[in-house]
């Protein structure tokens, strides 16, 4: 029985023990996860997009040729090009998208770059900012064409979604064939700078708009919203012949991604960290090795970058005013506690043991966590409302205290959810890779959407607060906001002075 | 010191389950000041949940575990701070380096000057060099020899070392032996896990066999020695 790909083998015959091996990769992966909860996930998710693209074509005012649903038509281009490049930052952050299967496991197993480039495409939908974007183009998409032309607008549109995914996965492999030559890495890092700038000069230059207008997409849109027709289909035709293409096509800069050294993990692997002055306090010696597990790794320092700076541009770029700001904090502690702190204590990985049995409270253990957590959230926050906030003036007092509000309640929030999470459901996790995420795919997807309708909602609420006359009414509220998020994080605390949950987490995330 | 004063560790009817699965089955121990005692035995017989119960780890399901005189279960801080424990797996927090494991195992142990006998360690175990390198990039022998110098650092009262010659080359292995026996030099109780039965013998003066989650047999390690001790311990095995 042959047990890898044969030098000699076809391409065709490559590309369908490819295919075929995604499959069993996938009902290996299914074996190990949770079946109840996966499928709940899944049916929940089914639900929910299948509302939100159906139910706004029903409102009052839907696929009208004024008002509400002409102007989002009108912004549509705009949303469709916003997807792809929001697909393109996703993958190329995470080195070329999620793994099927994590790197050490799979390291036995002879699987392609191709099963891996096609397995990273299957996993990009179950990403908070891949789904709220897509939830969102539906939503318009069905509000703005109305109920008439529902069908084949949806239709191309869910065909968009597949192939800018596709576009975005052979962008990010050959962005990270290119992160992996000598130098790679400051090309890579130019490269972005210089598209932040040509963004920034055409809106500095109040040309932003203009460049909108002419963005292609604008074609699409003209051909799906209007029904049935020889250019519906046309265009449909096309369009899936371009995803056919580029789905093929991404496996090339996957092989010649996989074939080159992942530079940047293995200067973290063998960075050199020069002696620092004995901690001197207990907290604070471990909330200095809680640090360097996280700002160490990969995944969080890519990941958090593009997590604070990537709204903070899109806020620059579209004018964003301070009332309005307030959403913003909750979506980046959301993000940044899906890159680790939904299970939080796999950051010492096979280091928990040795770590489990130093003299030290439990407690404290799990303050330091707690803190760090708070503080890489609230850094990434901060950063954001910093850089979105350039061009919005001078915030009035309301605004300030609803802003400042928002970030304190949704970081308390959120590592409280964390917390309890990687407390409940702990899980081995390698972050070495930058592709690694903290929990499974199917767990991810319930992370992410609870935290996404929470922190949404506290931050429209502070959003109607920023208006209000004293800016001492948002503060109030957030006190017993607090004091909620607080009482729920000190019983998790309670939890985990518990030696036998303790052993619990302790052996699932070091014992893998 | 002799095994008639107190032992040092003293388990008796040991259980450990895991859900359905019961890792420990009823194992009785004991051992002196002065002593190294070599835990021996098949994949899953039990041996590592039982480091890991001493380590203050994993708390016992049902039976009596006393460390340094300590009940593990009503006060495990006070075990923590008795014992160096070297974990069966890795050990070792990836993004830190050594110094950094060293410095916060000293803070958290309250150690008054613990530098000399960092670095004179780091370098008996060879790992002088790579002191300030992150531990993710290590080879899997580095780590182990890291891991028994992070037990041995604060030259603890009880020293749990869970396969600690691993894929360790000789001079781990010789510093390893080196540690063990400075232990017994000073009075410490040592408890050596390991299914490699000669390495077992020459670290340790006491063997016991563990055998499904419970002791079979507790023997002088001469015992274990040559041909002879490998017939023993096969027998003892099946």
């Amino acid at each position: 029985m042959p047990t890898a790909v044969s030098s000699t083998e076809g391409t065709v015959a490559a590309a369908r023990r490819a295919v075929a091996d995604v499959g069993h990769l996938l009902r290996f992966r299914a074996a190990h996860g949770r079946k109840g909860l996966t499928a709940a996930a899944g049916l929940t998710f089914l639900a929910l997009t299948v509302t939100i693209a159906v139910l706004p074509a029903f409102l009052p005012g839907a696929g009208d040729d004024t008002g509400g649903a002409r102007d989002l038509l009108v912004v549509l281009p705009t949303a469709l090009a916003g997807f792809v490049l929001l697909a393109v930052v996703s993958a190329s952050a995470s080195g070329g998208g999620r793994e099927l299967l994590a790197r050490d496991p799979s390291a036995i197993f002879p699987i392609s770059p191709t099963t891996d480039h096609l397995g990273a495409l299957l996993l990009a939908p179950l990403n908070i900012a891949w789904m709220l974007q897509a939830w969102a183009l539906l939503g318009v998409t069905s509000y703005a064409v109305g109920a008439a032309a529902l069908l084949p607008a949806q239709v191309f549109l869910v065909l968009w979604l597949a192939t800018g995914t596709a576009f975005a996965q052979v962008l990010a492999w050959s962005l990270e064939g290119v992160r992996r030559v000598p130098h790679g890495i400051s090309v890579v890092r130019m490269l972005t700078v210089a598209v932040f700038g040509v963004a920034l000069g055409l809106q500095v230059s109040n040309n932003l708009v203009r460049f909108f207008d002419q963005i292609p997409t604008r074609e699409l849109v003209v051909s799906m919203a209007f029904g049935f027709s020889t250019r519906w289909a046309v265009t449909v035709a096309v369009t899936t012949v371009a995803l056919v293409l580029l789905v093929a096509l991404g496996a090339v800069p996957a092989h010649i991604a996989a074939h080159r050294t992942p530079r940047d993990e293995l200067k973290v692997e063998s960075g050199h960290h020069e002696a620092r002055v004995t901690a001197t306090t207990v907290l604070g010696a471990m909330v200095r090795t809680d640090r360097a597990s996280v700002w160490r790794a990969v995944p969080m320092r890519r990941g958090v970058m593009v997590l604070a700076l990537g709204p903070a541009f899109v806020a620059l770029l579209g004018g964003l005013q301070w009332e309005t700001m307030t959403i913003l904090p909750g979506l980046v502690a959301s993000g940044g506690a899906l890159l680790y702190g939904v299970n939080a204590w796999c950051l010492d990985g096979r280091g928990a043991l040795w770590r489990e049995s130093l003299p030290v409270a439990p407690a404290t253990v799990f303050d330091a966590r707690a803190y760090v957590l708070g503080e890489f959230l609230l850094t990434a926050s901060f950063l954001t409302v910093l850089v979105a906030g350039l061009r919005a003036g001078m915030p009035d007092g309301s605004e300030l205290t609803a802003l400042l509000a928002t970030m304190v309640v949704v970081v308390v929030q959120v590592v409280g959810a964390s917390m309890r999470w990687s407390f409940q459901r702990p899980y081995a996790v390698d972050f070495r890779s930058s592709r690694a995420t903290p929990a499974p795919p199917a767990m991810m997807v319930a992370y992410s959407s609870r935290l996404a309708l929470s922190t949404t909602m506290t931050g429209v609420l502070f959003s109607l607060l920023a208006t209000a006359d004293s800016p001492l009414v948002a503060p109030l509220l957030a006190v017993p906001l607090l004091g909620w998020s607080v009482a729920r994080l000190l019983r998790v605390r309670t939890a985990w002075s518990d030696p036998f949950q303790r052993a619990r987490v302790v052996t699932a995330v070091a014992v893998a | 010191m002799s095994p008639t004063s107190p032992p040092l560790v003293d388990v008796r009817g040991l259980h450990v389950r895991f859900g359905e699965v019961e890792a420990v089955a009823g194992v009785d121990l004991t051992a002196y000041a002065g002593q190294s005692t070599a835990l021996l035995g098949r994949n899953g017989a039990g041996k590592s949940t039982t480091m890991r119960v001493l380590a203050g780890v994993v708390p016992p399901t049902a039976g009596t575990v006393l460390v340094a005189g300590h009940d593990v279960h009503q006060h495990p801080l006070r075990v923590k701070q008795a014992i160096g424990y070297c974990p069966d797996v890795g050990g070792l927090v990836p993004r830190a380096t050594p110094w950094e494991h060293i410095q916060l195992s000293a803070r958290l142990r309250r150690m008054p000057a613990w530098e000399d006998r960092a670095r004179d360690l780091l370098e008996r175990f060879e790992l002088g060099d790579v002191a300030h390198r992150v531990t993710a990039g290590f080879s899997h022998g580095m780590g182990r020899r890291l891991s028994v110098l992070l037990a041995a650092l604060h030259e603890p009262g009880v020293l749990l070392l869970d396969e600690p010659f691993d894929g360790v080359d000789p001079i781990g292995v010789e510093a390893t032996l080196d540690v063990v026996s400075d232990a017994r030099a000073r009075g410490a109780c040592v408890l050596v896990s390991t299914h490699l039965r000669e390495l077992a013998v020459e670290a340790c003066s006491t063997v016991s066999v563990l055998r499904g989650g419970a002791r079979v047999a507790t023997m002088a390690s001469s015992e274990m020695l040559g041909e002879e001790g490998a017939r023993a311990y096969r027998g003892l095995l099946d």
